[in-house]
């Protein structure tokens, strides 16, 4: 489904991909694990459209279409989508307006007809359920004055109600507790399935214990230097990056991620 | 040396019409005369320094435009209405009751003794110092609207001031209103400016209100006149103890459009909320100076504006709060934010505070910024169009202000208003 050739990016001149090469197919789930600055969410961002991010070389196809060569927006109603790191606050629209103008471009795009008010709302009280967020929250601003839990699983709503095909998520365990964790967790696993890629970019191995991944990958300085199943991660939990020959403060400190 | 000042060109004061009683027409006639030696703004005006450049009074624009018109307005009015075109009031448009405790009269039909009156309170609510143009349209107005309302007396729905000028002919228009809000009394009042017609004119409007103590005045100001229609207008409040004055100001652009909001807080208890948004694009200029004075001791100020700027128009905001030396216990509170939607564009703010009481809380903020490049980064990012997120982006810089409008058909005018600008705003991309 997703195909990543000698991939390179930089940002402001400064090279973060140096050439990442990665074959992901339908129904599979993807880690990509690594140390801070090793270019985790640069590839998620570039994967999403983020312009801020040049593209040097390489090619991406989704399902055999150049991925580079589109707007973000196409991406994304091409079925790319981005669980955000670090979700924006957007004071002013709000939560229920933002998602429900999504699906309705996402349905457009797919020329089903749009969703109205009532219909959507129906919808997106039963989806915040299944992630325990209060339906209260979808008539506050976007993400405002969501504490860092609450924006991740507002993330994961939005995935569940998009339902990408390729759903990449960054970081999306940072700043959980357990009980948050599982949330995310089993929405992420209401995702899975046969037609659907999932790309999880994480630096611990807790979130992998409740998705279990099919294929774990280890990025350093911009390359994936070791590839394996999940008990990849359960050795790099154990053993550290420093058993592959990374060195983390190096890398962190030479090229912020 | 210095060069002499351009003066107002002597074709700028020659009212027309006659259809006033004396004592009104003595006023214009007094007025006319203290503007004979009236510099014109510069830009070393200090009030004026970011707008001069747009004032064009030129003589073709001088004279009144005609009295006589229908009304070609398609606003909706779920109230009373009154309806002006080039300053002068239409009875047979206008729809209002007939009641004992609250007095709507034109000025032509009031009598000696009111005329009277009306003549010696008009201008007394603006510092002519400071708001030029009121005076001239002191020396020109032709008509206008006085409303009294008895003490205790409630209007029970909106009065909506339908101001129209008809620019199929160059020329001039003066509107000017007189509100007396009597002790406890109650008045939402809305004016809507709009033209009709492509030719040069200019609009110079005066709207002044008087509140007793425990009035309760909300006023919505809203300005869609033409491309090639001057506005220059000023707004006078005089609040007595414990009253309430609301203020909504909204506004487009246009080659010039200036208003002046005073505000004199004169009773302990007195409180304002003045809220503003102003939207340009073109080549057009808008300017808002407001001016609170806190005079009297336990007054509350509320105001809030927002500029947003596209293409190379130009916004200004001015804001200035003056605590009178025995204005103790003052709380003021004053917030503009700008949007500059492209590079072009210019907006200009100024906070004034001058503070002389030592027990008070006066608080200013001011931003400029743009669209955040992150948020909208993440709206397209779930499959939004560029076009729409910009258009999600920038309402939500405004919804607040536009979600307090208090007359739902205001807001509905001015949300249609504002769809036409991101049209042309925001191209499709």
């Amino acid at each position: 489904m997703l195909s990543i050739k000698n991939l390179h990016a930089s940002v402001e001149g400064n090279e973060i991909l140096k050439g990442i090469n990665l074959e992901i197919k339908a129904g599979e789930v993807h880690a990509i694990m690594g140390p801070n600055g090793s270019g985790k969410s640069t590839l998620a961002q570039v994967l999403a459209g983020n312009e801020a991010f040049e593209v040097t070389a390489g090619e991406v196809t989704l399902n055999g279409d150049n991925l580079m060569e589109k707007a973000t927006e196409d991406r994304a109603r091409e079925g790319v989508f981005l669980a955000f790191q670090y979700p924006v606050e957007i004071p002013g629209v709000s939560n229920l307006q933002f998602m429900r103008t999504a699906v309705n471009a996402m349905r457009h795009h797919r020329g089903e007809p749009e969703m109205n008010a009532a219909e959507f709302m129906k919808l997106a009280r039963e989806v915040s359920k299944q992630v325990d967020l209060d339906p209260a929250f979808l008539k506050r601003g976007v993400n405002e004055g969501f504490s860092g839990g609450e924006k991740k699983r507002n993330e994961i709503m939005q995935a569940l109600l998009l339902q990408p095909k390729l759903a990449i998520l960054d970081e999306t365990d940072s700043g959980l507790d357990i009980d948050a964790l599982k949330v995310v967790a089993d929405g992420v696993n209401a995702l899975r399935s046969e037609d659907r890629a999932i790309l999880m970019v994480t630096h611990y191995q807790r979130l992998l214990d409740h998705i279990v991944p099919d294929h774990v990958h280890v990025l350093a300085d911009g390359k994936i230097v070791k590839s394996g199943g999940r008990e990849l991660a359960l050795e790099l939990e154990e053993r550290g990056y420093a058993w592959l020959g990374i060195r983390e403060d190096d890398v962190a400190a030479s090229s912020a991620n | 040396m210095k060069p002499a000042p351009t003066l107002l060109s002597s074709a700028f004061l020659q009212p027309a019409g006659q259809a006033l009683p004396e004592p009104l027409l003595a006023l214009r006639r007094q007025r006319g005369a203290a503007l004979v030696d009236m510099p014109l703004p510069t830009r070393k005006t200090e009030n004026w320094k970011y707008s001069s450049k747009y004032l064009k009074l030129t003589d073709e624009i001088a004279g009144s435009l005609p009295a006589t018109g229908k009304t070609g307005s398609a606003l909706a009015v779920p109230g009373y209405k009154v309806v002006f075109i080039n300053g002068v009031m239409v009875p047979e448009a206008s729809e209002y009751p007939d009641l004992n405790d609250i007095l709507i009269q034109r000025f032509g039909d009031l009598s000696e003794a009111e005329a009277n009156e009306l003549a010696e309170r008009l201008d007394s609510t603006l510092d002519t110092r400071t708001v030029q143009f009121a005076g001239l349209n002191s020396a020109r107005f032709e008509d206008g609207l006085l409303i009294r309302l008895k003490p205790n007396a409630v209007l029970d729905k909106p009065l909506f001031i339908i101001h129209e000028v008809t620019a199929s002919t160059s020329g001039s228009a003066f509107p000017r209103v007189f509100v007396d809000a009597g002790r406890n009394s109650q008045i939402t009042l809305v004016e809507e400016y709009f033209s009709s017609g492509q030719e040069a004119a200019l609009v110079n409007t005066v709207t002044e209100f008087n509140l007793a103590d425990g009035a309760n005045v909300t006023n919505i100001r809203l300005n869609m006149d033409g491309e090639n229609v001057q506005h220059i207008g000023a707004t006078g409040v005089r609040q007595q103890r414990n009253s309430r004055f609301e203020s909504h100001c909204m506004g487009f652009g246009g080659p010039l459009r200036r208003h002046d909001l005073q505000v004199w807080l004169e009773g302990e208890g007195a409180e304002c909320k003045l809220n503003g948004v102003v939207v340009t694009q073109g080549s057009q200029h808008y300017d808002n100076h407001t001016t609170i004075e806190h005079v009297a001791a336990h007054c509350n100020s509320e105001e809030t504006y927002r500029n947003i700027a596209a293409d190379k128009s130009h916004a200004v905001f001015n804001g200035r709060i003056h605590i009178h030396k025995d204005a103790q216990k003052s709380n003021a509170n004053m917030n503009n934010k700008n949007l500059l939607l492209s590079t072009g564009a210019e907006i200009d703010t100024k906070p004034e505070l001058e503070i002389y009481a030592d027990d008070v809380k006066c608080a200013h903020g001011a931003t400029i910024g743009q669209l955040d490049e992150e948020s909208l980064f993440y709206l397209v990012s779930r499959g939004i169009g560029r076009r729409e997120a910009n258009v999600l982006l920038t309402m939500a810089f405004i919804n607040e202000l536009v979600a307090q409008i208090p007359v739902d058909a205001v807001k509905d005018t001015m949300q249609t208003r504002l769809n036409q600008f991101f049209d042309q705003a925001f191209q499709e991309v």
